[in-house]
């Protein structure tokens, strides 16, 4: 054995342990959320300011994405429905599809690129410029106060937007059907709510909680633990966006499985 | 606060208010839709193939959604049972007698529970009753019909094939009428006739056409005879005598007929014993005696005529005699000279 291969070795065995330690990091970070968010004191200015970012600044592009998604989901779908003469099942189509996958899904991934960067570049300049220090030597909780306020918002406003970009997809969707198939509102809106179903519903709230809660957690941690310097903030919010992204997905197969397993 | 941070709650407020007032309205028509919100009684119906029915399937009843599938679990051996909610508005119209079958929504659609209504006179279903389960054929049962259609058509098709072709080569009377050319020169002579036929039958129908019209033309023959009542009168009276002459043809015939009978009894009578002529004609003793008597009366002539020669030349009978011969003779001459008198 030589001199580079010990070298290697020892890098592996350092990462492995840094995965690890950085895997304890974040289960104590998310156990100090959910402790500092049910114990006072609250900080409701902070979490409504930090609702109002995350909500209503992101509504307009959510929703005009989601209104997008819902048309563009039944132009791609209706040639693949008419080859089987299935056009007038369109509705059913979209309803699951939107209600199931598309609207959580759609909804956090561009909340994770605009609120996910937010937060993570917000809290690591704050962390470089010694700002959250700052807090600590002025008595005040900057945990609480600034990452206990931004998860609470995404947790609560990702599922509101996720309502907002349902119905918005769905009327994008009967937009489109109407054009094409005349498709009376009625009509399309009877269909669309036979077709979905409580479970689909509820599933879908849920996993926007916890893909709000996601986005919150990561951007807020990478920002927290951000390193010092300008090149620490870009990189966490790059790392924040591409990490609640990427466990987005990962979110979205595991409540699909336990969907499946609930519904069988 | 300051006004930045108002409008900004109100904002949040609003924004929050409005996804919830949308997702509640959502959830409600969603359960107006699956009638979760709704009274509902529960009925069971025990199957032996449910074909992937699942909880939360719909419950048709007339082609209306009345329910939903509440549970599908096995019972028994091997069958399952599937319990479904009802709603309250449905059960007067749903009888105990009522049948429960599997169904689907269209040819690709989800499966669902079809109930028919039963009997009118019997009671309504009520909460926790068991209705009849109809079997129905799954769809691999009907692909199995399906392809033996298929094998059928095929072996249809091959017939049809090697028939097509036999008559492209000729063979067989059909395939004789296509391909021979003789068969063809008569067929289009025959087509020739009928076309001349045609032609007289068109003629015909004209020269029909014309004589209607000379009927209806006033002052001809034709018109007279239809329309001349006076015709008509001689006509019908023609026909009265007509019926009269063969009213009477059939008494003739009918005394006829009785005449007849009357010699038919006649002949049967001349055919038995009990009268003399047929005893005269089948009588064998009858007759021995009647040519007996013929021969004695033959002989008795012959003796009279000798008697009578000798009479002749009696003397006292033979004077009788000559003034006869005379007379006679006289007789005679008398009627030759009338008739060298006459021219």
């Amino acid at each position: 054995m030589n001199k580079t291969d010990t070298q290697d070795g020892s890098k592996r065995v350092s990462r492995i342990n840094r995965f690890f330690l950085d895997l304890h990091d974040v289960f104590l970070f998310v156990v100090r959320i959910f402790k500092e968010a049910f114990l006072p004191p609250y900080e409701f200015k902070e979490i409504v300011k930090q609702c109002f970012e995350v909500g209503v600044k992101s509504l307009p592009l959510i929703s005009l994405t989601g209104f997008i998604t819902g048309i563009v989901f039944v132009n791609q779908s209706r040639p693949s429905l008419s080859e089987f003469g299935a056009v007038s099942w369109l509705p059913s189509l979209i309803a699951i599809a939107i209600v199931r996958a598309l609207a959580p899904l759609v909804t956090s991934l561009i909340a994770a690129g605009k609120v996910g960067s937010n937060i993570g570049a917000e809290l690591g300049s704050m962390n470089v410029t010694e700002q959250i220090d700052a807090m600590e030597v002025s008595a005040t909780n900057p945990f609480k106060f600034l990452v206990v306020s931004r998860v609470i918002a995404t947790t609560t406003m990702i599922p509101i937007l996720t309502v907002y970009t349902t119905m918005l997809a769905l009327l994008g969707g009967f937009i489109n059907i109407h054009q094409h198939e005349a498709t009376s509102f009625q009509t399309y809106f009877t269909q669309v709510f036979n077709t979905v179903t409580f479970t689909d519903v509820f599933a879908s709230l849920a996993k926007s909680i916890v893909f709000g809660f996601t986005i919150g957690a990561v951007g807020c941690y990478k920002g927290f633990h951000s390193s010092k310097g300008t090149e620490g903030v870009g990189k966490a919010a790059n790392t924040s966006v591409v990490l609640s992204m990427f466990l987005i997905f990962i979110e979205e197969l595991l409540s699909l499985q336990i969907v499946m397993a609930l519904i069988s | 606060m300051s006004t930045g941070e108002n409008k900004r709650s109100v904002q949040v407020g609003i924004f929050v208010f409005l996804g919830l007032v949308i997702f509640i309205v959502g959830v409600l028509f969603l359960g107006g839709q699956q009638k979760r919100f709704i009274k509902s009684i529960e009925v069971s119906a025990v199957f032996d193939d449910v074909g992937g029915l699942k909880t939360g399937n719909n419950v048709w009843f007339s082609g209306v959604k009345v329910g939903t599938v509440k549970a599908v679990k096995f019972y028994g051996k091997s069958q399952v049972e599937v319990t479904m909610n009802i709603e309250k508005e449905a059960q007067e119209y749903i009888h105990k007698d009522a049948q429960a079958e599997i169904s689907s929504e269209g040819f690709i659609g989800n499966k669902i529970v079809v109930i028919e209504g039963g009997t009118p006179q019997l009671a309504s279903v009520d909460d926790g009753d068991i209705i009849r389960a109809k079997a129905v054929l799954g769809t691999d049962q009907i692909m199995e019909t399906l392809q033996e259609n298929n094998k059928n058509l095929l072996k249809i098709t091959t017939d049809f094939k090697g028939l097509v072709s036999k008559i492209a080569r000729g063979k067989g009377t059909i395939g004789a009428v296509l391909t021979d050319s003789i068969l063809a020169e008569q067929f289009k002579a025959t087509v020739n006739h009928l076309e001349r036929a045609s032609q007289n039958a068109e003629r015909m129908s004209g020269s029909l056409a014309s004589y209607s019209n000379r009927l209806n033309t006033k002052g001809s023959l034709a018109h007279e005879l239809v329309t001349d009542t006076t015709v008509f009168a001689s006509i019908k009276s023609s026909a009265n005598q007509l019926k009269q002459m063969s009213q009477s043809a059939n008494q003739l015939v009918d005394k006829a007929s009785q005449a007849t009978t009357n010699v038919v009894t006649a002949t049967n009578k001349l055919n038995q014993n009990d009268n003399a002529l047929g005893l005269l004609l089948n009588d064998q003793k009858t007759s021995a005696d009647l040519r007996t008597t013929l021969k004695y009366l033959e002989s008795s002539s012959r003796k009279l005529d000798q008697n009578m020669e000798a009479l002749q030349h009696n003397f006292l009978t033979r004077p009788f005699f000559r003034r006869q011969e005379k007379a006679e003779a006289k007789a005679k001459r008398d009627s030759l000279k009338n008739a060298g008198q006459q021219p």
